[in-house]
């Protein structure tokens, strides 16, 4: 048995993530598209048996609703901040875009964090290059 | 008579008893929609009651404190206006940044977060006043060591923060109430949240603005004497 990280992300539009980018907009953070998922470690025989695993607990995932893929890096890429609850064992990844579609530079990604997605007294967030 | 705007939000919940229950005691107090926001400048005072305004997207209270309707609630309680937040209100007010103060405004130090364990509970409780009652304008006419009913219903409301943050909360007399027990006994067991220095409520550095977690105004018969001292504390700034 290994750990898998998996990302669980809406199919359906995603209203958080819509409201984050009206928000971080809002306090003038130059975002164009917003993207969320949550990310879980699960063990696993294999990659096969983790992805099913999660399609199985109805806790986390809703067939209609919601799709998981494997997630292979470690941490956060390019445009992407990753958000843990202190008392969590699950994170969020948000994914930040610009107008022409390419993830958002470190320095958004960081004024982002600030602006809105981590309340650092209860939350930690590793951000992407 | 001094005017107070009772704040809704999408998904606010509670404002109907609030502003009754102001009115009880004589507020000129008054329903302030997320469309007509910008005639919150013309208040004397702000209250945000319970609910899940936009629906605790992000984190409870991290969407509605950065909202435009809060900006001149944030002006207002710069200018010494009296704010006070219930429940999802108070979630907002730590959110903001505005209690307990430390941080810049809408940079939160604290926050009312999942309970432990992680239910969301709605019980009967008691909060006791644990500063000196004119430490804040809000609960100046209460009595000292007041313990006062309230309800507890919530998911997220338990006070957690960084280990110098907390310090400072408690040092810096920024713990207003405390749950406790009818009899005022403070203990474990009366806390229904796993809230850090079973902390209820906690005011900012100036004492005008105050979150409070439980609902006084869901007590039965309406009567709250934290609201009585909201509405002399009104009339008196």
């Amino acid at each position: 048995m290994t750990e898998r990280r998996l990302a669980v992300r809406l199919k359906v539009p995603d209203n958080t993530a819509y409201t984050a980018l009206v928000a971080l907009r809002r306090l003038g953070v130059p975002v164009a598209r917003v993207e969320r998922a949550t990310l879980i470690v699960v063990a696993a025989a294999d990659d096969s048996a983790a992805l099913e695993g999660v399609r199985r607990d109805e806790a986390l995932f809703n067939a209609n609703l919601h799709e998981v893929e494997l997630v292979r890096c470690s941490a956060p890429e390019a445009g992407e901040i990753w958000v843990r609850a202190r008392d969590a064992s699950s994170m969020q990844a948000w994914r930040l875009f610009d107008e022409d579609g390419a993830p958002v530079p470190r320095a958004t990604l960081e004024w982002a964090r600030d602006a809105l997605l981590c309340n650092p007294a209860i939350e930690t967030a590793v951000v992407g290059r | 008579m001094r005017s107070v705007a009772v704040l809704v939000f999408p998904g606010t919940n509670s404002e109907e008893e609030t502003v009754r229950l102001l009115r009880v005691y004589g507020a000129d107090a008054r329903l302030v929609h997320w469309s007509c926001a910008q005639t919150l400048g013309e208040y004397d005072a702000y209250v945000l009651s319970g609910g899940f305004a936009y629906e605790d997207r992000i984190r409870a209270g991290a969407i509605a404190a950065r909202d435009a309707m809060m900006d001149p609630v944030i002006d207002g309680a710069r200018q010494g206006k009296l704010v006070m937040g219930i429940c999802n209100g108070a979630q907002i007010l730590l959110e903001a940044g505005l209690v307990p103060g430390s941080g810049d405004s809408r940079r939160p130090t604290a926050a009312f977060t999942r309970n432990v364990p992680p239910h969301f509970i709605c019980k009967q409780v008691y909060v006791k006043l644990t500063v000196e009652p004119r430490r804040s304008i809000i609960t100046a006419a209460l009595a000292a060591g007041a313990v006062l009913p309230a309800w507890a219903a919530h998911g997220e409301g338990r006070l957690a923060a960084g280990a110098e943050q907390m310090a400072q909360i408690a040092n810096e007399n920024h713990l207003a109430f405390v749950y406790a027990r009818a009899d005022g006994r403070v203990d474990d067991a009366a806390t229904p949240n796993g809230s850090a220095l079973h902390c209820a409520g906690l005011v900012n550095r100036d004492g005008n603005v105050l979150a409070l977690m439980p609902h006084p105004e869901r007590v039965f018969p309406a009567r709250s004497a934290l609201f009585e001292s909201f509405v002399k504390g009104v009339e008196a700034s």
